[in-house]
């Protein structure tokens, strides 16, 4: 039986689908983690503590591993893992994209440089200090412009301005949250961010398979709430998209050229776009599949599993013919209902009973502290539907969210208010 | 054959197949055969075993639990197997020999055993993340629990269910089935593990 080292990071979403889908191929699974679990020493083919902050240290480690129980493959389920991972493969001997390949991805400033260079249409852009001169920033990209930090995910610190004194404002404000001490940011991500040109259009999201550099396009879905600032708050995905096939053709043709520029070629990838009357406009490209649990908004031929396919891939298993399901489906990231602290949330039952919704997951806890974009980026749930066609599935969501109501109660009080 | 006999295939994995029966094969007991040698004198397992690439069957109340060997697609073994439990229904027999089950742990004799792990490994362990687990109860020899504490919502506890109690498990009670959890994770107030990233 094949062993997969998979690389959890203990605040990841993704561990159930990842461990669902390795028992459904029957892999055997090592879970490597950051911090240690409870069953770290005491079940040791199952779960391993690896030093995440060093790659080198944790290759090391692995190699140590792999020498009792032999690993056939190394997956990073997130962000923060594929390029550990391709160390690690790369210390096993095993196939990986190049770790340069990896980095290029995972920094959003080199990747425009390559991509830019590669003569792709991406947003003109600059790296700025962000004690900088917000006038000098806004000279070299224009107004509107929109600033993002070099490494964060789920679009958190992620602002639009509109003039240079709300620049300034966005500028400190991301210079605060790059600081705070749940932000892992150092060396130049912490102090440097990227600023580029505000692009209007609809946004789409692509993802895919890289299989020997070619793309296989799994699903691409639309996003159809206008993501046009100040925060940049991502709600709902919706396949297939109802973009123009001629326009999806470019898509699919522009992240293929963009993983090439970076050096990718095997994996998954997700990649996010701007459309608007230029044409397609390619923001970032993730050597990873798709975040939080939005993964179970797809479905494949037989009931696979979209980990299915990442771990097939891993391990060099044909993974060609196997086509999304024929219904359209979309999920809804629950957005952040206001700053305060989870008492209830009420309506999920009736959310349920919407027509086409599948599933609703709730998953901000009583209690839980929950932060607005930008400093925040913790959905407090997710919804699920299906449908016939993207317009009813879209419905659907909106009409479960509506029924939809958190109970905060401020931090500093215990009044509580509703919101939704 | 008799067409109102309904089989229900559902594979857990590519190795191991649930084949749930409309009418009972064996109430209230569980019987596991870990080999075709063990088989012998029960008639469901003999014939089981005697298809292609059977490694193990596990036959609980309505349920035959059948694990290959190798890797697959599991229609035509399906198939197969099917038509081998209902040859074995419409003969009559009973399917499994009494000889077999003695000393094949009953739903007691399981619920007994996970709350004895509980107890003495897994709530010591799991305790020093703050959680705990409960056994809610045996069903033929799956077995159903709820997770507490620190590990009610927490983002590892499916790690820690798989990974380390059901491993566990497995290695001190072969004969065990399913391992279902039936925490409402959403009501967990204090996670040991947050997740947060997208």
């Amino acid at each position: 039986m094949s062993r997969i080292l998979l690389l959890l990071p203990t605040r990841t979403w993704r561990a159930e689908a990842f461990l669902a889908a390795a028992r459904r191929l029957g892999l055997e699974i090592t879970v490597a983690t950051d911090k240690p679990l409870v069953w770290t020493g005491r079940v040791p083919e199952g779960v391993i503590v690896l030093d995440f902050a060093c790659a080198e240290r944790a290759a090391e480690q692995a190699a140590e591993f792999a020498r009792e129980h032999p690993i056939a493959a190394v997956v990073g389920a997130d962000d923060d893992t594929v390029v550990l991972a391709g160390a690690i493969a790369k210390a096993l001997g095993l196939p990986h994209d190049p770790i340069a390949a990896l980095e290029a991805a995972r920094d959003k400033r080199v990747q425009r440089e390559r991509l830019l260079a590669a003569g792709l249409p991406v947003p003109r852009f600059t790296r700025f200090r962000l004690d900088e001169d917000p006038a000098a920033v806004a000279a070299r990209v224009g107004l509107p412009c929109v600033i993002k930090p070099l490494r964060l995910a789920a679009s958190r610190g992620v602002m639009r301005a509109d003039d240079v004194t709300s620049l300034g404002a966005a500028m400190r404000r991301l210079g605060a949250l790059l600081a705070s001490p749940d932000v892992d940011a150092s060396g130049e991500c912490r102090h440097e961010a990227l600023a580029e040109t505000f692009l209007p259009g609809a946004e789409v999201a692509l993802e895919g398979l890289l299989e020997d550099g070619a793309l296989r396009v799994l699903a691409l879905f639309d996003k159809p709430d206008p993501l046009d600032g100040p925060y940049f708050e991502e709600t709902i995905y919706v396949t297939p998209s109802r973009v123009a096939p001629e326009t999806q053709a470019r898509i699919a043709k522009i992240v293929t050229r963009a993983a090439a520029a970076l050096g990718l070629t095997r994996g998954p990838i997700h990649a996010e776009l701007r459309v608007n009357v230029w044409g397609p406009w390619i923001l970032e490209l993730a050597a990873r599949p798709i975040g939080g649990l939005c993964s179970r908004a797809l479905r494949f031929e037989g009931g696979v599993t979209l980990e299915e396919l990442v771990l097939r891939g891993a391990l060099g298993l044909n993974t060609a013919g196997t086509t999304r399901e024929a219904d359209a489906s979309g999920v809804m990231m629950v957005p952040i209902p206001g700053a305060g602290v989870v008492e209830r949330v009420e309506g999920v039952a009736d959310a349920g009973r919407v027509p086409g919704i599948e599933q609703v997951v709730i998953t901000a806890h009583a209690g839980e502290r929950l932060v607005p974009f930008p400093e925040g980026s913790r959905y407090p749930g997710f919804i699920f539907a299906r449908g016939e066609d993207p317009a009813a599935v879209e419905a659907a969501l909106r009409a479960a969210h509506g029924r939809l109501r958190f109970v905060l109660a401020p931090e500093a009080d215990a009044a509580t208010s509703g919101a939704r | 054959m008799d067409p109102e006999i309904k089989i229900k295939a559902l594979p857990i994995d590519e190795q191991r197949c649930r084949f749930t029966v409309d009418r009972p094969l064996l109430p209230g007991r569980a019987a596991y055969f870990g080999d075709a040698a063990r088989a012998a004198g029960s008639p469901l397992a003999e014939a089981l075993f005697a298809l292609p690439d059977v490694a193990s069957v596990t036959v609980a109340g309505d349920v035959v639990t059948v694990t290959r060997g190798g890797y697959g697609e599991w229609p035509d073994l399906a198939r197969k197997v099917g038509m081998a439990i209902r040859a074995q229904l419409q003969s009559g027999a009973p399917p499994i020999a009494e000889a077999a089950l003695e000393g094949m742990p009953g739903e007691d004799e399981i619920g007994a055993r996970v709350q004895q792990l509980l107890e003495r490994e897994i709530n010591p362990a799991v305790g020093s993340h703050g959680g705990w687990v409960e056994l809610l109860g045996v069903q033929g020899n799956d077995v159903f629990l709820q997770l507490g504490g620190g590990c009610q919502g927490c983002g590892m506890a499916d790690v820690t269910l798989k990974q380390g109690i059901e491993t566990l498990l497995r290695q001190e009670i072969p004969e065990l089935g399913q391992v279902f959890d039936q925490t409402d994770h959403a009501a967990g107030r204090n996670p040991y593990y947050t997740a947060s990233k997208k």
